[in-house]
């Protein structure tokens, strides 16, 4: 019987995964413990599209184990894991407008009708897009878009939410937007979640941890101030280039 | 009267000569299926009557004809509409992919009468020949075909992914697909029930071989009417015969000219 209080809350043990002869993942392993953040920083192509899907359970791992909550997920499709995986691409449904959109996930569940009424107004009024609850997809903006994608994957309370680079296609204002207002839903909702992101900046904004993915390795590091330190984060190359600037 | 008026009259009256182009064949038949006396030159029939559409709607051969076309067509269209959706995504969604879609294009590499003449040894040994349902399984053939080639191109990687997203919101395969890739797929689903009804519809060198004569849909009525000089019933064979794909046109014309393949609305 896993103990709660002293096992992490997602536990991720020796993952590996090859596609053909390329090996995409060797030996990943992390912790993570609730309502916590882990900002995944990597550039395209290291694996850490591939490492949120084996946790989502849309892609299976050659070897490796994952835990959440003291239940081995591993084997489990992914309907039953109670992840949500949050695409690069706010991937709406075309054939729903926004309500719908955002109330889907509580459809799936049965929900009754005041519940989810209830739910997705309070919902709509923290993403801020009051008055959009009609439209369709192609009406809204890039940003409405990601939002409606974020309300309607955090409405369903997931056990773990998995964020893969979901402010990339974003204009910098749009993003930065979007990043307090993730912040602020995520405590506001209790979310743990994995942030995968390629942007330095935006995987200390969002991260409570840290970690840096290089060729399907991940090292997560112990502390903010430990990846500041590390030479190979890139944030001593960053400093010094507005230490340039600067001068 | 300015010189931007002349393009644009120039483009009303070719507009109106392509339309009557079109319609003209389609009054000329239902002229004819009313005439009981047209003979050259007149320019219209000497006396009129309704005795044929009498005759094709209270019991005649062609009411028989009539509806084995429209069982065998719905036949065809439902079962390749429903087997090339779920074929094609096996298809789009493996890894040799490309191979396997050329395959589908085999039943149109020959012409339907060589490939039901190749089937023939095989479909008398089953005893289909001169069947319903031996005519439904020779036309599914070229159907099923054409479905799993135009759906492809519905299973694409974004559709893949609209899938998985319902799975990790905690759907079901069966949810997945009733609350998502259907309604998703509206208006390819429309746009292939039609085509391959149509297919089916107006097929006639395969019925006629697989048929053996026995299975008389419309087209071969309506070849058999031509074939005993008998125009007065070939016209109302053929109007019947143009009937029920203008209706669905008709039916489908808002799926269709919203773009029957768009998988998605959001850019």
């Amino acid at each position: 019987m896993p103990d709660l209080h002293t096992d992490p809350f997602l536990r991720v043990s020796n993952i590996e995964k090859t596609f053909g002869p390329e090996a995409v993942l060797h030996d990943v392993s992390l912790t993570l413990a609730q309502q916590r953040t882990l900002a995944v920083l990597g550039r395209s192509g290291c694996g850490k599209t591939t490492l949120l899907k084996i946790l989502a359970g849309l892609e299976t791992a050659d070897a490796g184990r994952v835990v959440v909550e003291g239940e081995d997920v591993t084997d489990a499709p992914a309907q039953s894991r109670g992840i949500v995986y949050l695409y690069q691409e706010p991937l709406l449904f075309p054939h729903l407008d926004v309500f719908e959109n955002v109330a889907f996930g509580l459809r799936l569940r049965g929900v009754d009708k005041q519940s989810i009424k209830e739910q997705v107004d309070r919902m709509i009024g923290d993403l801020g897009l009051r008055g959009q609850e009609q439209k369709r997809p192609n009406q809204l903006s890039g940003g409405q878009r990601q939002r409606v994608a974020f309300g309607r994957a955090v409405i369903v309370n997931p056990r773990l939410l998995l964020l893969d680079e979901p402010f990339a296609s974003l204009d910098v204002e749009t993003r930065a937007l979007m990043q307090q207002l993730y912040t602020r839903i995520a405590e506001a909702y209790a979310i743990t979640a994995l942030f995968v992101t390629h942007d330095l900046k935006e995987a200390l904004l969002m991260g409570d941890e840290i970690g840096h993915m290089r060729a399907g390795r991940l090292h997560v590091y112990p502390s903010r101030q430990a990846f500041i330190n590390d030479p190979n984060s890139g944030v001593a190359q960053e400093v010094a280039f507005w230490e340039r600037i600067k001068s | 009267m300015s010189t931007s008026e002349h393009p644009r009259r120039g483009g009303r009256i070719g507009a109106a000569v392509v339309a009557v182009a079109c319609v003209a064949p389609f009054v000329y038949l239902l002229v004819l299926s009313f005439a009981e006396r047209w003979a050259f030159p007149d320019v219209m029939p000497a006396s009129w009557s309704g005795r044929f559409w009498v005759r094709a709607l209270t019991g005649g051969a062609l009411t028989g004809s009539f509806g084995i076309s429209l069982v065998v067509s719905l036949l065809v269209a439902v079962v390749s509409t429903a087997a090339g959706f779920v074929t094609a995504k096996y298809v789009a969604y493996h890894r040799h992919r490309q191979r396997l879609l050329l395959l589908a294009y085999v039943p149109f590499a020959m012409s339907p009468v060589i490939l039901g003449t190749c089937l023939m040894y095989l479909y008398l040994r089953a005893g289909l020949v001169g069947t319903v349902a031996g005519v439904v399984i020779a036309q599914t053939t070229f159907a099923y075909g054409y479905a799993i080639v135009l759906f492809t191109a519905f299973w694409s990687p974004r559709t893949k992914d609209l899938e998985a997203l319902v799975y990790t919101l905690g759907g079901s395969p069966a949810q997945a697909y009733r609350r998502v890739l259907l309604p998703v797929a509206k208006g390819a689903l429309l746009l292939c029930f039609f085509q391959t009804f149509l297919l089916s519809w107006f097929q006639y060198g395969l019925t006629l071989l697989i048929g053996a004569g026995k299975i008389q849909t419309l087209p071969l009525k309506v070849y058999d009417y031509v074939n005993e000089a008998n125009p007065y019933n070939a016209a109302v064979a053929s109007c019947l015969l143009v009937l029920p794909p203008v209706l669905m046109l008709w039916a489908n014309k808002r799926a269709l000219s919203s773009g029957g393949l768009q998988v998605s609305s959001s850019p």
